[in-house]
């Protein structure tokens, strides 16, 4: 290397004072922006938190709507609350008076029934039989009226099978309605009685 | 001012007190440095506010990029590329670089810019500053510095041809201020 190369690589001279200063209030503010950089991190973070849970939330909330809605629009409505015995006395009146006329009239069951159904009066009640788990389950007029219905002379759609089954299932096993059996067990009798005659 | 202190920290204690933002050890580092990196800056730049502001710009970048440092080459030497770095990209926002038409240059071997080495460092600063700032930053890079043509073209985007081809006309024009007796005016 060339001696001025050497010179010149290695000239030195001291700064002007003041570049310290413009050196030192440079990092001030860095540190400055740093701490702004931070908070706005934070802000930032807990924001989108925030945002999440909310829709979440929203999310939750409206899963749980629909789970609602499918249940209310089920036509079978099941009950954590006791009955008043009113309202059990009024439910065991119509059960009485659907099973007897499915049992005196075994001919024409399916008319009685949902005759029976169709009235005004009862168009709005439910049957209340108990449930796999001892509680009392209410079932709509049409759903009792389907489970009747659902025999081999008129097998349901396959998509009721399933849920016709069951609640078969579960009225055979019910000890609230108003006789020894549950109501489809009845109307099993009827329609073997129906047979028989 | 200048810090004072009787314990004369090791460069690693000085860059660990900087990383942890010490002000005491950023004042150290500094007083070190500065005059080193000062030529540095007066050498890329076209005046000494230019200068001054690279010198500030390379400072604060030395001190948030410490934590980057690895220790594989010296602590000088990286602070020294930091410095040329900045000074390239200063003089880069300043000015459009284009890529000349490559000729076939007179090659000026280095020795006929023998006589500049009996010229006083101030005054062989006050030539190569008289250089075009193309120039300058080519035969700085390349004579003082030893980067290659490769190296300089990625730094300053251009070819590597245009680099060969500055320099050359760098040290033509170096060679006829030698023979003009130029150098001895100050820098603004």
């Amino acid at each position: 290397m060339q001696n001025f190369k050497n010179k010149l690589y290695n000239y030195e001279t001291p700064p002007p004072e003041e570049i310290w200063n413009r050196i030192s209030e440079g990092m001030q503010s860095e540190k400055v922006i740093n701490i702004s950089h931070h908070r706005k991190s934070k802000f930032i973070f807990y924001a989108t938190a925030a945002a999440v849970s909310v829709v979440i939330i929203f999310l939750g909330s409206l899963f749980f709507k629909n789970e609602k809605i499918s249940n209310s629009t089920g036509n079978v409505a099941t009950k954590e609350n006791p009955i008043s015995p009113q309202k059990m006395k009024d439910s065991m009146f119509l059960n009485q008076k659907i099973l007897e006329s499915i049992i005196h009239n075994p001919k024409e069951k399916k008319e009685i029934v949902s005759n029976d159904l169709r009235e005004t009066n009862i168009h709005t009640k439910y049957l209340t039989i108990e449930g796999p788990n001892g509680k009392p389950v209410k079932i709509s007029p049409k759903v009792a009226t389907l489970i009747v219905y659902a025999d081999k002379e008129f097998p349901p759609r396959p998509v009721w099978s399933d849920k016709i089954c069951k609640w078969q299932q579960i009225m055979l096993s019910s000890t609230i309605s108003p006789t020894s059996a549950g109501l489809a067990d009845l109307v099993q009798n009827a329609s073997n009685n129906d047979k028989l005659q | 001012m200048t810090a004072t202190s009787n314990h004369i920290p090791s460069e690693s204690d000085l860059i660990k007190g900087c990383i942890e933002g010490d002000a005491q050890m950023q004042r150290l580092l500094y007083d070190q440095f500065s005059p080193k990196m000062y030529g540095v800056c007066l050498r890329y730049t076209e005046n000494t506010e230019d200068a001054n502001d690279v010198m500030q710009e390379g400072f604060i970048k030395v001190y948030k990029s410490l934590s980057k440092f690895r220790a594989e080459g010296s602590f000088e030497g990286w602070i020294r590329r930091i410095f040329i770095n900045t000074s390239i990209e200063h003089y880069r926002k300043k000015v459009k670089l284009y890529n000349v038409t490559e000729v076939q240059e007179n090659t000026i071997e280095d020795s006929e810019l023998d006589a500049l080495d009996s010229l006083a460092t101030k005054d062989i600063l006050n030539i190569v500053n008289k250089l075009s700032p193309g120039y300058k930053q080519v035969f700085n890079l390349h004579v003082v510095e030893g980067y290659s043509h490769k190296e300089i073209a990625d730094l300053l985007g251009i070819t590597e041809g245009t680099s060969k081809s500055q320099l050359a006309r760098a040290k033509g024009v170096l060679k006829k201020m030698i023979e003009a007796g130029i150098g001895s005016t100050n820098r603004n």
